[in-house]
């Protein structure tokens, strides 16, 4: 038998609700599968109320609101339209289909359409086929925490060892503008037994797990890692409290921990590309697809990324194998201290590499980098794969010659050292190597650059406020005084935070600067050609 | 087996010199080896010295001139030990005396070479900030008063030889080899300086006004670069704020060594002091972790340069320094870490106390004398607790700073020790003898 | 003896800038010229350096050129180099009494840094009272002493056993005064040694058993120095026992290596008051013992009674370490026990210190910051338990531990009866009531007093391998007079005109060294060689019969018109 479709239903006061109770009073019936949400304007529609609905094992989704023009609220119900427009891209590329979200403009006096849209919507998904997600998937638990644990974390990131000295706080780039936020203090309560008021309070969230302090810390206490282990213990009310872009981008990782999940991610590849489903290198794509429709605002065409990435390999006689249905690195999982799910996720990765034969595995983003290379042997025991970051291979094959460019550009750029790639794996020659290649491009540094760069302000979408965002206004400074045209980094993530900023409306400081900026793969396939 | 009653010192700094005097002074016969033209060692380079402020090279002299007029020591500078053989009571050396290129029995030390020659290099003594030229003596109170030839650097113009009235340039000197005959030996070669441009965050080697500690110790001194007139290097602007940053490279786990060099609390607050005489306007900053006063007279020395002269100690050590490019001016980030606070401040220099490090060389030394050096580099004594200046050799002792990190006063007294123990060795392979 | 010939002074004045430190300020050509107008001085000149030997060969070269029989030199205090200086007139055959110096930098240019005027006037105001004073000067001879190759260590701990047995090793007797029944001193009563852990029951018996046998040691327990007469070379020393046993010895050095005694904080932090607050020289005794029950939760507080605004202002070195090291031991011996160490500042120099540090960190020991103005208090709790409030200094915040066990970190101090060994030594105590050295940079184990050595606590306060290096290095001072065995004294006397005394003997009474003695015919005496040159006695005399060779009352009275400005006629 199969089972009954679900549907969750978020209907706008004015209109679909009153729409709805008029189905009721008139007594037209329609399948019992609906679950309403009143909300005041369909414009209160936040996908990640979707998105959670649809991990949470809905089957669909009806969003309700006025018809255009005639919104109680003005225009909420247009802000609804794009949203939700939005948010069926995510849905194909998920593999759960646009299908299952509708959006419907219902008025007070259209009962009738009510109940004809959704008997439709219900026949609909029995045909679709069940929500394969459901209940699948826990969201991150706290695991309440015991003085051992705390201890372990302690002893594995050196904690034990501070002395105290401030050097951390001092070299913080939140603690410079946030004046009382200090590593060292919560690695003393942590030290002196104080750990409840550090796991509930939000100074571990605040880290940005740029590793700027450890860098320079004279006892090499480890306090990312250690903010990461507490993160684990700490209560999740505090971290979705502090998330940015409403947890969009993690749901959407969980959900591909589900074994049944098929995503259609591939649909940005070139004609032309050539790749294949096994082969010796693999290129992970990462979460691009995904952030290119969150993100579809700022115009910062991220899929270039990898387009370009597959064009140089192909254009070096590299045909990469690909994972059709490729999940998330998990990154901002364990960063956030959700461990379970990340090793979930990790070892259905792995499971997939090794289906294409793989031996190596090459990426452009410095966060899967990382995690790939460091996070997932650790975790996980055992990793036989060799990974590269994309700039690391391109710098070999400056090395051997084989990296060759018509013509060049005429520019000069300024490289910005991710934290993932720079301090957290020491990648600092390689992208700067490939960049001084081309011809034509000038490269210049800021002065804050290699283990002394300056992160780009966000880490794993936590803490977006005010503190961090002065931090990404200074660095973008600091990129624009050296004079360059461009800002050249390897991280699809800092271009987004950095265009987050400058995106908004009004500026947050009159002193605003902006920047172009360019991904190196981008940069390296725009000289080739 | 003959006892030769003659000790050799290798190193002519501060422990070095006590430990011939003492030797000297009773009857034995000494050798005193330096590297370098003169000997004095770090001290001749101090301004003035805590707790007491006395004047480094007024008190050194005396001892350095002792040295010199004592007819029981032999003081082989611009030497280095090549080969030692033998034991206790009968070690062979062989000594390298590098060539001068200039006939010190007829050098007066009059100065007239140097005043003609053509070639300025940055002169060591000063830390790089000065000149000399080269040919040159060390610094004026040099021991002994004789001028060198900088072979690296000269021209071979032979200026210096034409202008030399009493003839003592000899170009074409060759290296000397010579050979003692010794019952003990003493090793005192002192340290060198953490390379604080490994602590990049601080700017030193890029920012003109970061100064490591014995640079600063140059410029405040009188004999220095400067006349001791306290000026910014970028742009000789009299400073209105210094700001010292302690333990650059010291108490590391990593990115430096892991002890503590037991002198720069002091020294800084004694340099601060300094600056607050030199300049009353003049704000003073220590930032430090834990200030060490275990040392005599050290608390009441830091609580007067508190109370007295006004130097302000800021626990933290801070995250980094960074420089106005337009002005040189420097602005430091730390945790204010009793306020608990983050702020900035803007100073017009900084001053590094790098860690104390053994010298590199001791390894060269320990494979000539046969002994073990620590995990930092330090001499390993026998027994810490009993046998403090004594080595895995017998009859080799060590003493100051290479044994490890101490200030002046322990070093002499060490001096002292290791002189007592090389006694002893000879006093029993001279009743040896007897029997 | 006197010097019957009355020679005209012929006075060189040698002007030192000592670099910038006196031409900075004082405007040494203008005082060189100046010191010409004075009478009976026939050459001045201006050195950059005057004590460098290219300085020195001047003076030498101007005696011989000028004829020069009295030398001044103007630059630092006389404290630094006037031996030097002397050394160097002998040397080109001018007697070294007949040199004196003008103290133009410390008293002159590094005081009055910002008057540069007024330092100049200054300064040729002292180089005239110097020459007031050299043309009244007289050479004098200095006799020559023999030295007993013989030592006396007063003290039987760790340094005064160290020392011994090095110079008895170098062939020299020593007598070794002990006031415990047995030998040892602190070394008795502690648990381990660090940084070896070495048990100190084990290292006592191991240096105890090199002395005993030693036949160049002569061991005297219970007893104590009750007199010593003499000087260097040649000490008379009494020592007595408590059963009224006496000895006397003559020896030619003398060193101190009394140690020192733990601090008893009453008063503070209920010591005294509650039964779990005790020392840490206590835990110590515990720990040794193996006396120490199971404490749930232990917390040390350092710097109790020292590094005070007043009084024990000084930090005592020791206690950082010495509670890293026993709060090991209690982990070690009860690993679930809580440590928290509340400090200041912690003292972990040196090579190996911080390595312990981290040790520490490594087993949980619990570190809180507590400032000066802010120290804990300990309270009663619950069920005899304490209660210690402390205001942590990094976080800001007030923090409150139940602890059964308080241990405090108390200072070394100087013994409570040393003052008379200080007395019958002469030999001074310092602002911190240890002993106070000739030198603090470069004689830190000097006297001023020849022939007088100190070591160990006695000195300040030290860990073991720190006194038995420093032990060691009074082995060697000692030795040198003992090896050279014959020594110059200096000429600075006092001496008598026994047709002007009258007998009185206010002289004898007054001389601290017991120099004076009337002789057969009821008239004073000075020995010289026991005679330090103070000049009580001379300004005592009423018959103004005794004369101060060097510190003459004429010569003293000309600098006073000269620092006048009246010219001496």
């Amino acid at each position: 038998m199969v089972a009954e479709p679900k549907i969750v239903a978020f209907l706008c006061n004015w209109c679909a609700y009153a729409g709805a109770d008029l189905a009721g009073v008139s007594r037209i019936g329609y399948p019992p599968n609906i679950r309403v949400i009143r909300v005041m304007c369909s414009g209160r529609v936040d996908p990640v109320f979707v998105i959670r609905a649809f991990e949470m094992g809905a089957d669909g989704v009806l969003v309700g609101g006025c018809h255009p023009g005639t919104c109680h609220y003005v225009s909420g119900n247009l802000e609804a339209e794009k949203r939700m427009a939005n948010t069926k891209k995510l849905l194909k590329l998920i593999g759960l289909g646009p299908e299952r979200l509708r959006l419907e403009w219902i008025s007070a006096s259209e009962g009738g359409k009510f109940a004809q849209v959704v008997t439709e919507f219900t026949e609909d998904l029995r045909k679709i086929g069940p929500n394969l997600l459901k209940a699948q998937v826990n969201v991150k638990a706290p695991i309440p925490y015991t003085k051992q644990m705390i201890s372990d974390a302690v002893k594995k990131t050196n904690v034990q060892y501070c002395l105290e000295c401030g050097k951390c706080s001092g070299s913080c780039p939140i603690s410079k503008v946030n004046d009382t936020y200090s590593p060292r203090r919560v690695v003393e309560r942590s030290l002196l037994g104080f750990e409840e008021k550090v796991l509930s309070g939000t100074d571990i969230w605040t880290c940005l797990t740029c590793f700027l302090c450890s860098e320079r810390c004279p006892s090499d206490v480890r306090f990312p890692e250690f903010v990461r282990a507490c993160r684990r213990m700490a209560p999740m009310e505090v971290m979705e409290e502090l998330c940015a872009h409403r947890g969009i981008p993690m749901a959407l990782s969980r959900m591909m921990i589900n074994p049944k999940i098929k995503q259609d991610r591939m649909g940005w590849l070139p004609e032309g590309a050539e790749i294949s489903k096994r082969g010796d290198m693999l290129y992970f794509v990462g979460c691009i697809p995904y952030l290119d429709v969150v993100f579809e605002d700022f115009n910062l065409e991220l899929l270039k990324i990898p387009k370009s990435v597959v064009k140089i390999l192909n254009k070096v006689g590299i045909k990469p194998a690909m994972l059709s249905n490729e999940k998330c690195c998990g990154h901002d999982m364990l960063w956030t201290g959700d461990l379970e799910n990340f090793e979930k996720l990790a070892k259905k990765n792995v499971a997939d590499f090794k289906k294409t034969r793989a031996t190596k595995l090459v990426t452009a983003c410095p966060e899967c980098y990382r995690t790939l290379k460091k996070d997932y042997a650790e975790v996980l025991g055992n990793f036989d794969f060799e990974v590269l970051h994309i700039s690391e291979l391109l710098s070999e094959l400056v090395d051997k010659g084989e990296l060759k460019f018509d013509g060049g550009l005429s520019t000069k750029v300024v490289y910005h050292d991710p934290c993932r790639l720079g301090r957290h794996m020491g990648v600092y020659e390689p992208p700067r190597k490939v960049i001084t290649s081309i011809p034509g491009v000038g490269l210049l540094e800021m002065a804050r650059n290699r283990e002394n760069a300056i992160c780009c302000g966000v880490s794993s979408f936590m803490s977006c406020n005010k503190y961090s965002k002065e931090v990404r206004m200074d660095r973008l400074r600091e990129a624009k005084a050296t004079g360059a045209d461009l800002l050249v980094t390897t991280c699809p993530k800092c271009q987004i935070h950095w265009k987050c900023l400058t995106s908004e409306k009004p500026p947050i400081s009159p002193e605003m600067v902006t920047m172009e900026m360019r991904d190196l793969s981008v940069l390296v396939a725009e000289a080739m050609h | 087996m003959k006892a030769n009653q003659s000790v050799l010192v290798i190193g002519g700094g501060i422990a070095g010199i006590q430990a011939s005097l003492d030797l000297a002074n009773r009857g034995l016969k000494v050798y005193l080896v330096e590297k370098t033209p003169s000997i004095g060692g770090r001290m001749a380079q101090l301004d003035k010295t805590f707790p007491t402020m006395d004047c480094s090279i007024c008190i050194l002299a005396p001892k350095m001139i002792e040295c010199f007029r004592q007819p029981n020591l032999t003081i082989l500078t611009y030497s280095e030990v090549q080969e030692v053989s033998g034991s206790a009571g009968n070690f062979t050396v062989k000594i390298l005396k590098k060539p001068r290129f200039i006939n010190v029995e007829k050098c007066t030390g009059c100065g007239v070479c140097a005043q003609h020659c053509p070639v300025e290099v940055p002169n060591e003594f000063d830390m790089g900030i000065g000149v000399r030229k080269a040919i040159y003596v060390p610094f004026p109170q040099a021991v002994p008063l004789k001028y060198t030839i900088d072979e690296e650097h000269c021209l071979k113009c032979g200026l210096c030889q034409r202008m030399c009235q009493a003839e003592a340039v000899d170009l074409n000197q060759k290296p000397e080899v010579a050979h003692l005959n010794v019952d003990a030996i003493i090793v005192a070669t002192g340290f060198e300086l953490f390379d604080a441009q490994r602590r990049s965050e601080y700017g030193y080697g890029k920012y003109k006004n970061v100064l490591i500690s014995l640079e600063f110790e140059r410029l405040l001194s009188a004999s220095g670069p400067t006349g001791g007139h306290l000026l910014r290097l970028s742009d000789g602007r009299i400073p209105k704020r210094i700001a010292f940053i302690q333990c650059v490279g010291s108490r590391s786990l990593k990115g430096g060594v892991s002890f503590c060099s037991s002198a720069c609390c002091m020294y800084a607050t004694k340099e601060a002091i300094l600056i607050r005489e030199h300049i009353p306007e003049c704000e003073v900053y220590i930032f430090y972790n834990e200030l060490k006063v275990f040392g005599k007279g050290y608390q009441d020395f830091v609580t007067g340069a508190q109370t007295h002269w006004g130097v302000k100690y800021i626990r933290a050590l801070p995250g980094e320094v960074v420089q106005d490019s337009k002005t040189g001016d420097l602005t430091l980030w730390y945790e204010d870490t009793i306020e608990n606070v983050t702020r900035s401040i803007e100073v017009d220099v900084v001053v590094l106390c790098p860690a104390l490090i053994p010298r590199a060389a001791n390894k060269e030394v320990g494979v000539i004398l046969g002994l073990e050096l620590d995990e930092h580099g330090f001499f390993k004594p026998k027994d810490p607790l009993f046998a403090p200046v004594d080595t895995n050799v017998l009859g080799v002792f060590i003493c100051g700073y290479c044994q490890s990190p101490k200030d002046i006063p322990e070093s002499v007294a060490e001096a002292s020790a290791a002189a007592a123990r090389a006694a002893e060795v000879i006093a029993l392979s001279a009743s040896k003898e007897v029997h | 003896m006197e010097h019957a010939e009355e020679e005209v002074p012929r006075i060189g004045v040698f002007i030192c800038h000592c670099g910038i430190n006196i031409g900075g300020v004082v405007n040494v050509p203008e005082v060189v010229k100046y010191a010409m107008t004075l009478p009976n001085v026939v050459y001045s000149e201006d050195n950059l350096y005057t004590c460098s030997s290219e300085g020195l060969g001047k003076i030498k070269e101007g005696i011989g050129k000028y004829n020069l029989n009295r030398v001044i030199v103007a630059s630092c205090t006389p404290r630094t180099h006037e031996p030097l200086f002397r050394a160097t007139c002998e040397e080109a055959g001018v007697n070294k009494y007949l040199f004196e110096m003008a103290n133009i930098r410390e008293h002159c240019s590094w005081a009055h840094m910002h008057e540069p005027d007024k330092a100049t006037e200054k300064a040729k105001d002292i180089v005239r009272m110097a020459v007031a004073k050299a043309r009244l000067l007289k050479p004098q001879d200095e006799l020559e002493i023999e030295v007993t190759p013989s030592a006396l260590v007063i003290g039987g701990g760790i340094s005064g056993m160290t020392s011994a047995l090095c110079l008895a090793d170098q062939g020299f007797k020593v007598y070794l005064v002990e006031k415990e029944p047995e030998l040892g001193g602190m070394l008795r009563h502690l648990h381990k040694l660090y940084p070896t852990m070495l048990n100190a029951s084990e290292g006592l018996n191991k240096i105890v058993g090199g002395v005993k046998p030693n036949k160049n040691i002569e061991v005297w327990t219970s007893a104590v120095v009750k007199q010593v007469k003499g000087f260097i070379g040649n000490f008379d020393v009494s020592v007595q026992r408590g059963n009224g046993e006496t000895a006397n010895f003559r020896v030619g050095t003398i060193i101190v290596a009394t140690g020192a005694d733990v601090f008893e904080p009453v008063g503070m932090y209920g010591y005294k008051k509650y039964d779990n607050v005790i020392t840490q020289f206590k835990l110590e005794q515990l720990l040794k013992d193996s006396q120490l029950k199971k404490p749930e939760r232990v917390v040390m507080i350092q710097c109790t009674g020292a590094r005070e605004e007043k009084g024990r202002t000084y930090c005592s070195r020791i206690c950082c370490m010495e509670a890293l090291k026993n709060a090991l031991l209690v982990k070690e011996l009860y690993p679930e026990t809580d440590v928290y160490i509340l400090f200041r500042d912690l003292q972990t120099y040196g090579k190996d210190y911080e390595d312990w540090h981290r040790m520490a960190q490594d087993r949980g020991v619990k570190f809180i910051k507590y400032n000066l103005e802010k120290p804990p208090e300990v309270v009663a709790g619950h069920d005899g338990k304490l209660t210690i409030d402390v205001y942590h200094a990094l976080l800001g915040e007030q923090v409150q531990i139940e602890s059964d066990l308080v241990i405090l970190s108390t200072p070394l101090v100087q013994h409570e009866d040393v003052k008379e060994l200080s007395q019958i030594l002469k030999v001074p105590l310092g602002p911190d009531g240890f002993f106070f050295e000739a030198h603090v940079k470069l004689r830190p184990i000097d006297f001023a007093t020849d022939g007088i050595y100190v070591c160990g606590t006695a000195h300040s306060p030290k860990n073991m391998a720190e006194s038995v290096s420093q032990a060691l290095g009074v082995a060697s001072r000692a030795a040198i007079p003992m090896a050279v065995k014959r020594l110059r004294t200096e000429a600075i006397t006092a001496m008598v005109d026994e047709s002007l005394c009258s007998g009185c003997g206010t002289c004898v009474k007054i001389c601290p060294y017991g120099a004076i003695e009337k002789d057969e015919k009821g008239v004073a005496r000075v020995t010289a060689v026991v005679c330090k040159g103070c000049g009580t006695c001379g300004a005592s005399c009423p018959e103004k019969a005794i004369t101060m060779r060097h510190f003459t009352d004429e010569q003293v009275v000309a600098q006073a018109l000269a620092a006048l400005g009246r010219a001496v006629a």
